[in-house]
């Protein structure tokens, strides 16, 4: 029986490992990307890698690095890194629904990143409930690791890898926009939530090309839910008068 | 690095922590409380609405390419096209992202051969 649980739970952990391995053509780049920057900026290799290590969340720890070495007050800069982190407060509750009573849980959101959460949020309600803590696990310590590493080989060698091959810190990231494509493909069936998903998209998009990439997700996201529900009570009034008209 | 800039990074560091650790334990204490035989149905309606839109807003905010250029532009377009047409055929998470990134590699790469 408890070889049973046992290969469960490593068939679960490899399963999330595996399906972690898209990210890592977004994740590498850019963390080798910070490693370097952080050297460039003063700090020493250990540092870099710790801070990934602690705060393990992409654009903060670049604006933390950028503020600490132009001498912003230090208040001001943990201010300032946990605001471009705020729009991680709805992700937890997500997925809340799909987690097992483990005290564990609370611990292992260290590792909900943007993609983490993407890749949960569809991922967790099609497994069944004893595989979802291996497959959480495996999946955030693939992505978790490839941060660090990523973190420590641009540190190390950063300059030289992307004097060597520019075009792959290039190409590689574009894993990420079609991860979330995926993601969000299933839901393209229903005309409602083509429409949403399609809008808070461009309205992101156009966030980022405007250079504003970080408030541009929350605020995207409440453009897609007033769509969403301004369609939905249209749909409902349309219903509601077409039954009217049949009946009287 | 100073012991100043050490709390600046442990508080950065906790805070994070507790911005994703936090919300998740207010929403399984509320699931309890609600006591639903479904917890999809003790969620706040504007919860499981907010979670797929966060998704494509990161989308669209990750679509932007890193070096901002026609060729790019182009490339972000057939690969994303190419990614969905993979998914609408093997209905897989790996291979619609392989495909798609080769193809927007391949896309870059002709472009700089042909400039």
């Amino acid at each position: 029986m408890s070889l049973q649980i046992a290969s469960t739970e490593s068939r679960s952990l490899l399963l999330g490992a595996r399906e972690a391995i898209p990210l890592l053509g977004g994740y590498i780049p850019v963390a080798i990307s910070f490693g370097l920057i952080a050297i460039q900026s003063g700090f020493s290799g250990w540092e870099a890698v710790l801070i990934s290590t602690l705060v393990y969340a992409g654009a903060s720890q670049f604006l933390f690095v950028a503020m600490v070495a132009s001498g912003a007050p230090l208040w001001f800069v943990v201010l300032m890194t946990l605001l471009i982190n705020a729009r991680h407060v709805v992700y937890g509750p997500n997925i809340a629904p799909w987690l097992n009573k483990n005290r564990w849980w609370p611990w292992l959101m260290h590792g909900l990143t943007d993609q983490i959460f993407a890749l949960a949020l569809v991922r967790l309600p099609q497994l069944e409930a004893r595989e979802r803590m291996g497959w959480y696990i495996g999946a955030s310590i693939v992505a978790w690791f490839s941060w660090i590493g990523g973190t420590a080989l641009g540190a190390v060698a950063g300059k030289e890898l992307t004097q060597r091959w520019p075009l792959l810190g290039e190409i590689m990231p574009f894993a990420l926009p079609a991860l979330f494509l995926v993601l969000l493909a299933p839901r393209f069936a229903s005309r409602l939530w083509a429409i949403t998903l399609g809008s808070t998209a461009i309205v992101a998009l156009l966030f980022a090309v405007s250079g504003m990439k970080n408030a541009g997700i929350p605020i995207a996201a409440v453009c897609g839910a007033l769509v969403y529900y301004g369609l939905s009570s249209l749909v409902r009034n349309k219903v509601q008068r077409s039954r009217g008209a049949r009946d009287g | 690095m100073d012991s100043e800039l050490w709390i600046a990074l442990l508080a950065t560091a906790i805070g994070t922590f507790l911005m994703r650790a936090l919300p998740l334990l207010w929403m399984q204490r509320h699931l309890v409380r609600k006591q639903a035989g479904n917890s999809l149905d003790a969620m706040p309606s504007w919860l499981t609405v907010l979670g797929p839109l966060m998704i494509a807003a990161m989308f669209g905010v990750s679509l932007v390419p890193s070096k901002v250029s026609t060729q790019a532009w182009l490339a972000t377009a057939i690969g994303t096209l190419v990614t969905y047409l993979v998914w609408k055929r093997t209905n897989s998470l790996g291979w619609p992202v392989f495909v798609g990134v080769v193809v927007y590699g391949g896309v870059i790469l002709l472009a700089n051969v042909a400039a």
